[in-house]
Formats: structure tokens, sequence, C-alpha cells
């Protein structure tokens, strides 16, 4: 900075008052004390320089370099401390306070639907399993459910229930561990996305509209158009080699059915019943326990009841599966042959180690292809 | 539908059967699992949960009730019921009933009325009673009373709160617009309006009829009365 300059710049009111220690230290952007102690000899020369040149200073040819003073500032640096200062207010204070949280989410059963072990009677209590009907409306051979009436209508147990749905998981489980094809079945409104997810879980079928009455009994007729496909122990399709058995197919049925509403199933709950197909069912206080091979005591009303239900079952399915997956890489050549045994729909042929397995596909109603759906 | 029909539970069974009939060549799928977790016990009767003392020369006692199932009574009923007859308002506001997880009642300490996350509601007078009746050993009336006041303290600063907010909010230039009085002044003018138009042409019809009541019998007794005089008027009828 050139200090000559100053007495000009500043004008009067600079010179009338001796500058003192601290101005010229800012003004210096050196900070040494013998820089500013010489600074100070070299204006207190320039004082005595400009007094007595005070008279005369149109005279001098520094006015030449003249630069009249201006409002305008120097650019400061605001926004560089503003951002400094904001981010030391919150490392400060960003933890004070309450954070939000999101509070309900409604399909979060849905999207994410807990394990058998994750079952607790809170959870079942408050998404409503244990409101029955009214007391007026119940089938008495539930009685062994319920817990008590509250209010005209029956409470059913959720230790009954839990214990009933830990049992059908477990059985679910087993269903898909053998690789059996698992039939998923709420054909309420609201319900489809439960049962489209517990089937997609278990990789099996799922059906949220009419039953077709017969598609069980009278498969060969209904289901004619659908088509079959051939899948080897990995899940994986074969396309060749297979198509004699595939010609002469014969309608698939269902190794396991879940219906979580069976008032409105009685018909296909009989085709299963006559067929010898084992069923899971959510009986509720009017429901009819000897419909289903296991009963799950609970509110087939509540949406959300249904959604822990399935979302159970189909997570039971799920690890099924993955055990099933898992046992087919690691096990051996005997033990495939061994579990071809348990496994039904096989394709015996000599000369084969692994075992290649029919799975349903069809374009049917409730035959559907899980992944098209969802 | 009619009657039992069993087949469902007995699966397994029917397997095995038809397996050793050789009716099928090899177990269904399922065989395995379901032999070893057999559906559980059906139809069967159990004694019934007992939610309360039964006299020995009970009504429930009998054979025919043994078996039904028993009304659920809790402690706070009574209160609850109490609470309610005596605000039956506290009803009309409304309620949150939903839960996540069903813990929310685990998370509640009832030796202060307000809780965290949990609106003020008349469950909250009952609550708080309970505990005082069970933790501070108060009779039920006291503890009502104690909970009750510290309810309504509690729904007076609300009103207040929200008065407050409304002042404010107007007089920075928020318009809630009219009021239920003003609503129902506006109502009752528009009525009277109505009115008025309907009684203009009732008195005009009224005031016809008259002219009309008048102008026809008077006219023809005064033409009979004085029928010495000249009278144009029968003539300008015709």
């Amino acid at each position: 900075m050139i200090l000559r300059n100053v007495a000009i710049r500043h004008g009067r009111s600079a010179l009338a008052a001796p500058l003192r220690r601290s101005f010229l230290r800012s003004m210096t952007t050196d900070t040494l004390t013998h820089e500013t102690d010489a600074l100070d000899h070299s204006v207190h020369n320039h004082l005595k320089e400009t007094h007595s040149i005070e008279g005369n200073i149109n005279q001098l040819n520094l006015t030449q370099s003249f630069v009249p003073p201006s409002n305008a500032r120097e650019p400061s640096d605001s926004i560089k401390t503003d951002y400094a200062s904001q981010q030391r207010l919150n490392k400060r204070t960003g933890k004070l306070g309450a954070t939000v949280e999101k509070g309900y989410v409604p399909d979060a059963l849905v999207r994410n639907p807990p394990k058998p072990a994750d079952v607790t009677l809170e959870l079942l209590m408050a998404s409503q399993s244990h409101l029955g009907h009214s007391t007026s409306l119940w089938n008495p051979a539930n009685q062994r459910y319920i817990f008590g009436i509250r209010q005209g209508i029956h409470i059913i147990s959720l230790e009954e229930t839990a214990a009933h749905l830990r049992r059908a998981a477990k059985v679910v489980e087993g269903v898909a561990y053998h690789g059996g094809l698992i039939l998923f079945v709420g054909t309420r409104a609201g319900q489809g996305p439960a049962i489209v997810k517990a089937a997609r879980l278990s990789k099996g079928c799922h059906l949220f509209e009419k039953w077709i009455p017969g598609s069980i009994t009278n498969g060969d007729q209904i289901l004619a158009k659908c088509d079959v496909k051939v899948v080897d122990k990995d899940d994986v399709e074969i396309t060749s080699g297979f198509e004699d058995k595939v010609a002469n197919w014969k309608a698939l049925k269902p190794d396991l059915v879940v219906c979580v509403n069976p008032l409105e199933n009685y018909i296909m709950l009989h085709e299963c019943g006559l067929n010898n197909i084992p069923t899971i069912g959510v009986i509720d206080t009017d429901a009819d326990p000897t419909w289903v091979t296991y009963p799950i005591p609970a509110n087939d009303d509540s949406l959300r009841c249904i959604q822990v239900i399935a979302g159970v079952l189909g997570r039971a399915g799920q690890e099924g599966q993955k055990r099933r997956l898992e046992a087919a890489k690691t096990e051996t050549a005997e033990d495939k042959k061994d579990a071809a045994n348990s496994l039904r729909r096989v394709a015996p042929i000599a000369g084969e180690t692994a075992p290649e397995q029919l799975r349903g596909k069809s374009s049917g109603q409730e035959l559907d292809d899980i992944d098209d759906e969802l | 539908m009619r009657g039992r029909n069993l087949k469902p539970s007995r699966v397994y069974q029917t397997a095995l059967r038809l397996l050793e009939s050789q009716s099928i060549e090899q177990p269904p799928v399922w065989f395995n699992t379901i032999g070893s977790i057999p559906p559980g016990e059906i139809l069967t009767r159990t004694q019934p949960a007992q939610h309360r003392e039964t006299k020995f020369n009970s009504r429930i006692r009998k054979p025919s009730k043994m078996f039904k199932p028993q009304p659920i009574e809790y402690e706070e009923d009574q209160l609850r019921r109490e609470f309610y007859n005596d605000h039956p308002w506290e009803l009309a506001r409304p309620r949150i009933v939903l839960e996540n997880d069903g813990r929310d009642g685990q998370r509640c300490d009832w030796s202060r009325i307000q809780q965290l996350g949990r609106p003020l509601s008349g469950e909250s007078v009952v609550q708080r009673q309970l505990w005082l009746i069970q933790n501070n050993g108060l009779p039920k009336n006291a503890a009502y009373d104690v909970a009750r006041k510290e309810f309504y303290a509690l729904r007076h600063e609300q009103e207040v709160e929200r008065r407050v907010a409304k002042e404010e909010a107007m007089w920075t230039g928020a318009y809630f617009g009219k009021s239920m009085l003003e609503i129902g002044m506006q109502l009752e003018d528009k009525v009277y309006e109505g009115w008025r138009v309907w009684a203009r042409t009732e008195i005009e019809a009224a005031d016809r009829d008259r002219d009309a009541a008048y102008t026809d019998i008077p006219e023809a007794d005064h033409v009979q009365a004085a029928d010495d005089m000249p009278v144009e008027e029968p003539v300008a009828v015709q």
C-alpha cells in the first residue's frame, strides 16, 4: 500500500489527529513492529511535508493521481463469513431440539413384512387380530380360541393366534423347502397387495380375484390354455429335453393353499379337500375351523391383520426357498437323489444326476407369474 | 356346507393310506412336513379364561354355561364409564386409535398426566386416576378430582393458546372466514328477507280480495237498496 497517498485520500480529517498505532497496523499488510515503526516515521515525515504544502496542494504533482472518495466499498467476503457462521451455528445447535420422525407408513407391513420370529402379541394386538365377531354370530367350534367377551364381541386369544401362526409358518417353510407350489388366496377388497407380496416372497402363486370353481377338480379343462415350464434345481428354466413331458402334462395343482378369507372361498377349500391338498386359513369367530387343515384364529376383516399373517407366511416361504436353493448347491448327488424322492414334480430321467422340477407357469388367473404383477 | 367334514384336517392320514394301498407312487411334497407338524386339535371345548370370581352357586357354573366365554372386565372400565358420563363431549373429539407396534402403552408414565407423543384425552384422566389409586393409595373420588383438575387446567391452557394464536394470526392478516354467529345471522336475515317478499305478496293478495269483496257484493246491495238512483256501474260491469 502506498502510504504517501493516505493524506490525500483521507483529506483533512485523517490529517487533523495524528494517526493511531492501531490504524497504522490495520493498513499494513505486515505486522512486524520494526516495520511499523519505520512506517510511523515515514508517516510523520509525510505529515510534516503535508503541513508544509497544505496551502498550495494543487501545485503538487501528486494531485494528478488523486482519486476522489466514493461510496463504493471494498469487495466484502460476506458470503464466506455468512457460510462460516452458519456452519458454526449448525455445529453448535444442530443436535438441539426434536427430530421429526415418520410416524406411520400405511403399507409398512406390505413392504417389509415381519418374520415369524418378529411376531409378538403386541404386534398382533396392534394389528387388530384379536377382534372377533358379535357374540351372536359365533361358531361354537371356535370356543377354544376365544379369550373372552368385550363390548358385545368375542376377543380372540392372542396366544392362540401366535401359536397357530408359528405352526402355519413352519408348514409353509417346510413345503417351500421341499419345492412345493404354494397358492396364496385373498379375494376381499384390499387384500391383493399383501397376498401378492407373500406369493412373491415364497415364489408361489396368488389369487386376489374370484376363484373359478373347478380349477382344481376340473383343471384340465379350465387351465387348458396355461403352459408349463421346467426348471432345474436352481430354478433355471430348461428349454429342451422335456418336450414329451410338457406335451402330456396335467393341470398343476398347488401343494399348499393359504386362504385368508375362507368364508368366501368355501368351494376352493372343498376342492382342496377332495384332492387331499393341505390348506391354511384365517378363522374368525364366525368361520368353521374344519374347512382348513391348519386354522389360524384371527380377525379376517382387518387388512392390517391380514397383512401381518400373509407377510409372516410369505417370509416363512422365502426362508424355505432360500434353504432349498442352498441345499441344492451344497448337497451331493446322492443327497439330491434322496431329496428327489420327496419332490413331487420330478421328471425322473435315467442318467440325470440332478432331479429336475416342474414348476407351474400359466397365463390363467390364479397362476399368474408373480414377477409380472409388481 | 352342512355338517362337519374332517377331510381337510386328515390330509396326512389320507395320503398315508393312499401310499400304503399304492394308489399313489410317491408321497406328496408336503408329506414329511405335515407328518412332523400335525395340525392342532380342533372342535374340542376347553375351560375358558376366567376373568372374574365366580360364586359357588353362580349361574355361569351351570354345565350349559361352563364353556361360554366370559366377559372381560378391567379395573379402569368403571372409571372410564364415570368420566365419560360426566364429560360426554370428550367423546366428540377426534382420537387416533392406530398403533404401529402395540407398545404405546408401555411408553407411558402416568405419574404425570401429560405424555410424550400422545395428545391429552379422556383416557389420560382415566389412566392418571388409576395410577393415583394404585401408587398413591388415594381413594377413587379423590384420585378422580386430582386427575380431573389437572385435565381441566391443561385443557384451559390449550384453549388460551389456541385463542392467542388466532388473535396473532388475525393481527398479521389471517382471515378465518365468517364466524358461527355471523353465519347464523346471515341465515336469519335471509329468512327474514324471504318472509318480507312473501308477506308483501300476501298483503297484496289480501288487499285485492278485500277490494274485490267490496266492489262485488256491496255494489249489488247498493243497487238493490237504492234502485231509484241512476247507476252506471252495472252497465260498466256488463
